[in-house]
Formats: structure tokens, C-alpha cells, sequence
């Protein structure tokens, strides 16, 4: 685009002064003048296009909102006018003075004196083409009395009569004499076949010729009359030459005139040509202008559009975007201000990205040490909104992840029943604000039985941040394995203690039953057998409880090896064959062997099935399952009745040493088999069945053989 | 600016009027080559019918220079047509207003005439003009003969020639008229 204006301007500047030095008197560009005017209205039309095509580009550019396209449109339309107003009023003020100033050569008078002049000039050569005229009647009244005329006779005549020149010709045009100065030529000027038919016609023939290369001649020719009928006339032809001043100042006069009258016919097209050349170089200067505008006010308005483009790209986040500083002016101070803006962004925004790093790697190593933390953790904001929660905090309140999210405290109890003893204690010890950190152990029921829940919390009092944090961990297992071992410990001491003096007083029992049995009486010795009878059964009985208390405080004693499951519940459902309570085992097929003590498996199946066949005793139909299946991680095994069920008073304690609801019974006898169970690593749980019943089931792993 | 308009269309028009046609023109009447001692001669004849402004022109002095132009072709299948004959003669009418006389110039030859009637007969006729050698031309087969007079715009002053390009008064022109010549 821009050559192509540069191009259109250079050539409009060149044709423009062509057509100014054509327009004063050159040859060569008189000759091209209305080639010069048609290029000249061919590089106008293409100017026009050429603006034309540079509007439609502004206006879609206006209609696609470029940005900068108003301020160009503007400066744009600023230029045109700077060019078109004055332009224009130098174009008019010019075309009127061009007109006026041409129309004030042509003057009436000036007319009048030209035409004065060459009157004048008429008449002084007609006066002396009179005069000519009479000289040569003169001579020819002269000559017609001469018979023969020698060319003496006609050079005295020519000299009497002070002619130039004189020739006398016969009626056919003929030479006849010739009488000449020595100035004029040797041959004479015929006349053409008219002027001597017009002689013979009686008529004088007056011309005035100018004859190249000679001047002005006056000449005249008469005929030469004859007296007689019969003789033939005779033509007389005098020139005089016009006396070389006169001639030149007529020639003058001549020529005034007719450059004046061509000068008047030429107006009109004078006022075209001027008018033309200077309509035609207004517009080429004027579109030219209007072009250069264009590009001007694209120029002006680039740098914007390079900073309205960087700035788009810096809301789109690419800080990247540096524009080149071109100029030394405003525009080149605001680019570069522009760019260290940019630039600054650029850092801030990198330092704000690198902060907003950090704090998501601290956020999530801290959600990582929460979520990693076996301990359940809840933080409220003071209107008791959960605020965070950890994973842990779910599974050891038993609810589904995510249960609580950006719930109220007080809510909770809504969605799920079963939280309302937690929920409870640490609303209230929210609402006493006075204390400031709190820890309270609590029982809590979960679907899978009752956990010891220890639960701590405090009012968090940081600057701007406040709320609750509340930590809590389920310690059954920590209290289960203190309540163990504490009961371990009694249960070795009682063994210990209580072992010791049975065997004597069995010894002294039956001592005194066979030293004193000869001596007494029958009724006496009765009572002594039965006394002693008592005593020996009862420490019996007594040393049955001991050893199973020292079995329960024993030390693991394990001797693992490969056990089919199956063969060792048959071996053992046998010896229950007699007892009067049917015992139905479902055992899986195919069941792999497990890493187990089998003694120890057995004294399990022992106790389960005697715990079984105790729940049953009066009850209707009495019934036992017992089943072996495989389970997501091991073989689980299982003893199912029909009978009371286990009390809800010790459902929770029900593995604990000395908790019973038998009439008669240590309470060790689950604890044995949870003992045993746990030492195989494997897991035991209770639940009650419907309509009644206990089901126990005890799960071993495959893979501890190892 | 309406006349810049006005000035504007005219530079348009001047491209597009030129060919107008018109009553006053040159039209040529008879024209024939004949072949005489001293080679071949040209006799011709056209009817010049002067615009009015073309005669005020003349009659104000200023020059009108006429162009007549001749050529003998022949036909060639194998090649561009033979143009043996290429001619043109310019005639140069001026008025003296001094001795109201007319003038017919043929380069150095010149004639006066008292009215402009008698100058436009005169400049009408061409007499034994001659075209060729006696042996410049082949003698079988027919030339093509062609003859047009013109008015030489280019050597009118320059407003005249404007006024020439513009308006159909300034155009003399006749169309070529054609003839078969046998040599």
C-alpha cells in the first residue's frame, strides 16, 4: 500500500509539472498536452479508487472495533480537511483569478486599436496602390501611342514615372519589354491566365502581394488601349516595392492583429487548458494529501494498536509481549513505560504464582499430615460450621466420607443418629467458653460395636482466624490391651496364689477322710466321707478355674503348622455327637490349609460350641451351625445358635475376662478364644442374630504361615 | 468544486467525444491513378465542408495546416500486405489580413486567393500529384489505393488543440477511400 501511494504521488508531482511547463509554450509538451491531461485524470481516477479502497478498509476495520481505527479515522478526517479547506480556497480563489485575469486581456478598445492599425495600415498601402495606379494609367496612355515599344522607351517611362518595376506583355501574356531597377530580379512576374482575362476585359488588376524572400510589392496592371480595332491590346504590369519601414511596421500591425483575434478565439480553450491543469493538480495534490493522511494517521495510531494488542495479551496472562521503542516522542516514553509495567506484572504475578505454590504445598502437606494422622481431626468456625475434616475423623465415627461437609455441629445429629453422644459432649464443651483446651474420654456406639473414643479440643484464638480444633482418637484397643494385661496379671497372681495351698488342703482332706474313717462311728464317718468328699471336689473344681485362669495369663506358646480347617471341626463336632444338641456344619469344599495351632484351634472350637450349647440349655429346638468359608481376607470360621443371644448390658465387654451371664462360668472363656484368635492374627466379632441367637465368627489369614 | 467537477468530466470526455460524427467533415469524391510519361499520377477530389468556427478560425488569422495522405498496397497472403507507396503532403491555408488575401502553401509553392471559397476549391483538388516511378509498380495484379485528407490538429496552437480533442468542430478528418488501382 505504501509504495503504491508513494508511486501514485511521485508520478501525480511529475505530471503536475509537465502540465505547468506545457501549459507555457513548449513544443513537445504542447503536442502531449492531452495525453498528459488523460494520465493525469487515469492517476486521479486511481487515487480516488486507491482512497476509496483505504475508506473501506477503515470502515470494516470500525465495524471489527480494531482498536486505534477511531483515533485513525480521526486523524484521518483532520488531515483531509487541513488539505481540503485550503486547498480548495487556493483552487477557487485561483480558478476565479485565472478566469477574470484571462477575460481582462481581451479589451474593446485594445480590439478597436488593433483594427485602427490595420485600417491604417490598409489604407496607406491603398493609397499607394492608387498612387501606383494612376502612374501606371500614366504610362500606359504613354505607351499606347507608341507603335513598338523598345525597352528603352518603357525604362525612360519606369524612371519618369518612378516605378521599380514595369513590364509590357501582348494579350497572351507574353513579354514584349521589361524594365527593371537592379535591385529587383532580371525575370519578371507573369500573370496568372484570370488577371489577363480580366484585362482584356478593360480592368485594371490593383493587388497588394508580399512575395517571400522579396517583401510587399504594390502591383498593378492595365491594359494598354490601342486606337484602332484591329491592332491587339497590349498589358502594362507595374510593381513597386513597399518601402521596406512601412512593410514592416504593416507586417507588425498584420501580426498583432492576428495573434490578438487567434488570441480571442483561443479564450475559451485557454480558460480550459489553465483551468484543467489546475483543477487536475488540486485534485492529484488533494488525494495525494488525503492518501498520505491515510497512511499518516495509521502511522500516528500504530503504536497504539501495539499497545492495545499488548495489552490484551497481558489480560490474557502473556507478559511476554515487550513492544520495540521506535520514537524518541511521548509515544516512545509510553511504550516504554508500558513495557516496564509489563514487566513488573510479569514479576509480581510470578512472585504472587510462586506464594500461591507454596501455600498449596503447605495445604496439601498439611491436608497430607492430617489425612495421614490416625487420629480423627475437626476444626468449626465459631458458629460451629465444620470447617475441616480429616478422613480419619470419618472412619472413626463411622460415617461415609464427606457426610458433614459444611455442616453445623447441631445438624449433624439430623443426618446421622449415631453421632449424638459426640456431637453432644463437644457442643457443650463449646458453649463453656471458659474453658480454653478440654479432653474427655466418651464411649461411643458404631455399627460395628463401641469404641472408646478420647476426644480433645480448643478454642483456636490466633489473630483473625478463630474457631474450634477438636482432636480425637479411638483408644479401644489401648484400653482393651491395658484391661487385658491388667487382667492377666490377676489372673497369674490368682493363679499363683490360689494354686499353691489347693493341693495341701486336697491332701489334708483326704488324710483326714482315711486316718479318721476306721475310727468314728458310721454316723460320723458318713458325715466325714461326704465333708471330705465336698472339700476334694470342690478344689478340684477350684483348680479346673485356676488353670484356666493361668492358661489365659500364659505367655504365647504357639507351635504354628499347616491345618485343614474342615478335618479339624469334624474331629471336633464328633466328641458332640452323644451331647443331645444337634450340630450342623457347612463347610466350603476346596478350603486351603491355614498357618494354625491346632490344639489352640481346637480349645477355640471347644469354647465356642460349649458357650453355644450353655445359651441353649432350655431353649426349644435347639440348634447349632457351624461354618467354614472363605473371606475377603481369609478363611472365616463360625458358630452360630439359636439361643438368648448375649445381654446388651455386656454386649460391649462381651471378650473382656470375668464378663458373664452365666450362672456358673469364669467369663474367661471368649477371652481365651479372642487371645488365641488375635495370636493368629487373625480378628473375632460377636452380633446377635434375629429372632435370637449369637453368631461369632472368627476370620484367619492365609498369609501368616510365613 | 462544481467546476472542478465540470473540469474533471471534461478530462473524461474528451476521451470518449472525439469520435463524434458530424455534418461538416471532408469527404473525398473521385480519386484515380494514371499512369503518364514520367510515372504515375495522382488526381483527386474532395468536398470540404468547413464548421463555421473551423472559417473564423481561418479568417482571424490563425493557420490550418491539411495532411493528405496516399498509399498503394498489395495484399500478400504469406506476409504483411506490400506497401510500395507511402505519401503524405501537408497544405497550410493562412490569411492575411493586411491584403485580405488567402493563402495556399504547398512547401516552397504558394497561391493567393481574394476569398475563402475560392482557397477551399483549390485546397479540394489534387492535380498530378505524382505517387511512383514508371517502373516502381508490378504489373500483374491490382494495388490497393488509399487517400485521406485530414486537418492536422497537432500543428494548431495549443488552445485550438484542446478545443480539438474536445468538440467536433476542430475535427476534420475523412475516412480513407479506397480503390483498386491496375498498373
Amino acid at each position: 500500500m505504501r509504495p503504491l501511494i508513494f508511486l501514485c504521488v511521485v508520478t501525480g508531482a511529475g505530471l503536475v509539472y509537465l502540465m505547468s511547463q506545457a501549459s507555457s509554450n513548449t513544443a513537445l509538451f504542447t503536442q502531449n498536452y492531452p495525453t498528459l491531461l488523460g494520465l493525469g485524470g487515469l492517476l486521479s481516477l486511481g487515487l480516488m479508487l486507491l482512497i476509496g479502497y483505504q475508506l473501506f478498509v477503515l470502515r470494516r476495520k470500525l465495524k471489527e472495533r480494531v482498536f486505534g481505527s477511531k483515533l485513525s479515522l480521526r486523524l484521518m478526517v483532520v488531515f483531509a480537511l487541513m488539505a481540503l479547506v485550503p486547498g480548495g480556497l487556493v483552487y477557487a480563489i485561483s480558478f476565479q483569478f485565472l478566469q477574470s485575469s484571462i477575460e481582462s486581456w481581451f479589451d474593446v478598445r485594445m480590439d478597436k486599436a488593433l483594427e485602427g492599425g490595420l485600417n491604417l495600415a490598409r489604407s496607406s498601402l491603398d493609397s499607394s496602390l492608387r498612387e501606383l495606379g494612376q502612374k501606371a494609367e500614366g504610362m500606359a496612355q504613354s505607351l499606347a501611342s507608341a507603335r513598338a515599344v523598345e525597352p528603352a522607351t518603357l525604362s525612360r517611362l519606369r524612371e519618369q514615372y518612378g516605378v521599380e518595376e514595369a513590364t509590357l506583355l501582348n494579350q497572351r501574356g507574353k513579354v514584349i519589354a521589361f524594365a527593371g531597377t537592379e535591385a529587383t530580379s532580371l525575370q519578371p512576374e507573369i500573370p496568372g491566365a484570370n488577371v489577363l482575362r480580366q484585362i482584356r476585359a478593360q480592368q485594371p488588376v490593383r493587388t497588394i502581394e508580399s512575395i517571400p524572400e522579396r517583401g510587399l510589392f504594390l502591383r498593378v496592371i492595365v491594359p494598354v488601349n490601342v486606337l484602332t480595332i484591329a491592332e491587339d491590346i497590349r498589358i502594362l504590369q507595374v510593381l513597386q516595392r513597399v518601402p521596406t519601414a512601412v512593410a514592416q511596421d504593416a507586417r507588425v500591425v498584420d501580426q498583432g492583429w492576428r495573434d490578438y483575434q487567434e488570441l480571442t478565439l483561443a479564450r475559451v480553450g485557454l480558460k480550459r487548458i489553465f483551468g484543467l491543469t489546475l483543477t487536475l493538480a488540486m485534485l492529484l495534490t488533494l488525494f495525494s494529501s488525503i492518501a498520505v493522511a491515510f497512511l499518516l494517521s495509521e502511522r500516528l495510531s500504530a503504536p497504539l494498536s501495539a499497545l492495545a494488542e499488548a495489552t490484551r495479551a497481558i489480560a490474557k496472562g502473556d507478559y511476554s509481549r515487550l513492544n520495540p521503542v521506535r520514537s524518541r516522542d511521548e509515544f516512545g516514553i509510553l511504550t516504554q513505560s508500558f513495557n516496564t509495567m509489563t514487566r513488573q506484572i510479569a514479576d509480581a504475578t510470578e512472585a504472587m504464582e510462586r506464594n500461591q505454590q507454596q501455600l498449596e504445598n503447605a495445604k496439601t502437606y498439611l491436608e497430607s499430615i492430617l489425612s495421614n494422622l490416625t487420629s480423627g481431626v475437626l476444626t468449626f468456625d465459631e458458629r460451629h460450621y465444620l470447617k475441616t475434616v480429616n478422613a480419619t475423623a470419618y472412619e472413626i465415627l463411622g460415617v461415609p466420607v464427606g457426610a458433614f461437609h459444611g455442616l453445623k455441629l447441631q445438624d449433624w445429629t439430623t443426618h446421622v443418629a449415631t453421632v449424638s453422644p459426640f456431637a453432644e459432649i463437644v457442643l457443650k464443651h463449646f458453649s463453656a467458653a471458659a474453658t480454653r483446651q478440654w479432653e474427655q474420654q466418651l464411649e461411643y456406639r458404631r455399627h460395628d460395636g463401641a469404641r472408646t473414643l478420647l476426644v480433645r479440643g480448643t478454642h483456636l484464638m490466633t489473630r483473625g482466624d478463630t474457631g474450634y480444633v477438636v482432636v480425637f482418637d479411638d483408644i479401644t484397643h489401648l484400653a482393651q490391651a491395658q484391661r487385658d494385661a491388667a487382667w492377666g496379671e490377676v489372673a497369674r497372681r490368682l493363679a499363683h496364689e490360689i494354686k499353691n495351698p489347693l493341693t495341701p488342703i486336697q491332701l489334708s482332706a483326704e488324710r483326714l477322710q482315711h486316718k479318721l474313717l476306721q475310727k468314728l462311728p458310721e454316723i460320723d464317718a458318713d458325715v466325714l466321707k461326704r465333708a471330705t468328699g465336698t472339700i476334694v471336689n470342690q478344689v478340684t473344681a477350684l483348680k479346673g478355674m485356676v488353670d484356666d485362669f493361668s492358661q489365659y495369663a500364659r505367655a504365647s506358646r504357639m507351635t504354628a503348622e499347616q491345618v485343614s480347617l474342615n478335618d479339624l471341626v469334624r474331629e471336633v463336632l464328633v466328641l458332640y455327637e452323644s451331647m443331645g444338641v444337634p450340630i450342623e456344619p457347612q463347610l466350603a469344599e476346596n478350603l486351603p490349609r491355614v498357618a494354625a495351632d491346632p490344639a489352640l484351634l481346637r480349645q477355640v472350637l471347644h469354647n465356642l460350641i460349649q458357650n453355644a450349647m450353655d445359651a441353649l440349655v432350655g431353649a426349644d429346638q435347639p440348634r447349632i451351625v457351624v461354618t467354614s468359608s472363605f473371606a475377603a481376607d481369609g478363611i472365616t470360621l463360625s458358630v452360630r445358635d439359636n439361643g438368648s443371644g448375649i445381654a446388651e448390658a455386656v454386649f460391649g465387654r462381651i471378650f473382656e475376662p470375668y464378663v458373664t451371664t452365666k450362672p456358673k462360668g469364669t467369663g474367661l472363656g471368649l477371652a481365651i478364644v479372642k487371645k488365641i484368635v488375635e495370636e493368629h492374627h487373625g480378628h473375632i466379632s460377636v452380633e446377635n442374630v434375629l429372632p435370637h441367637g449369637a453368631h461369632v465368627s472368627i476370620v484367619l489369614p492365609l498369609r501368616e504361615a510365613a | 468544486m462544481r467546476l472542478a467537477l465540470r473540469a474533471l468530466l471534461f478530462a473524461i470526455g474528451t476521451f470518449f467525444l472525439a469520435t463524434a460524427a458530424d455534418a461538416e467533415g471532408i469527404t473525398p469524391i473521385r480519386a484515380k491513378v494514371e499512369a503518364g510519361a514520367d510515372g504515375y499520377r495522382l488526381d483527386a477530389e474532395f468536398d470540404i465542408r468547413f464548421s463555421p468556427r473551423l472559417e473564423e478560425a481561418v479568417n482571424r488569422g490563425v493557420a490550418l495546416y491539411f495532411v493528405v495522405e496516399f498509399e498503394l498496397s498489395k495484399p500478400r497472403w504469406y506476409w504483411f500486405d506490400e506497401r510500395p507507396v507511402q505519401l503524405s503532403q501537408t497544405y497550410k491555408i493562412t490569411y492575411t489580413p493586411l491584403l485580405r488575401q488567402y493563402r495556399l502553401s504547398a512547401d516552397a509553392a504558394y497561391q493567393n486567393f481574394t476569398s475563402f471559397e475560392e482557397v477551399v476549391a483549390a485546397l479540394s483538388r489534387v492535380r498530378g500529384w505524382p505517387v511512383a516511378e514508371s517502373g516502381a509498380l508490378h504489373k500483374q495484379g491490382d494495388y490497393q489505393a488509399a487517400i485521406r485528407m485530414r486537418l492536422d490538429t497537432t500543428q494548431l496552437p495549443k488552445p485550438f488543440q484542446l478545443n480539438a480533442v474536445a468538440s467536433s468542430d476542430w475535427n476534420l478528418a475523412s475516412d480513407w477511400y479506397r480503390w483498386s488501382v491496375n498498373p
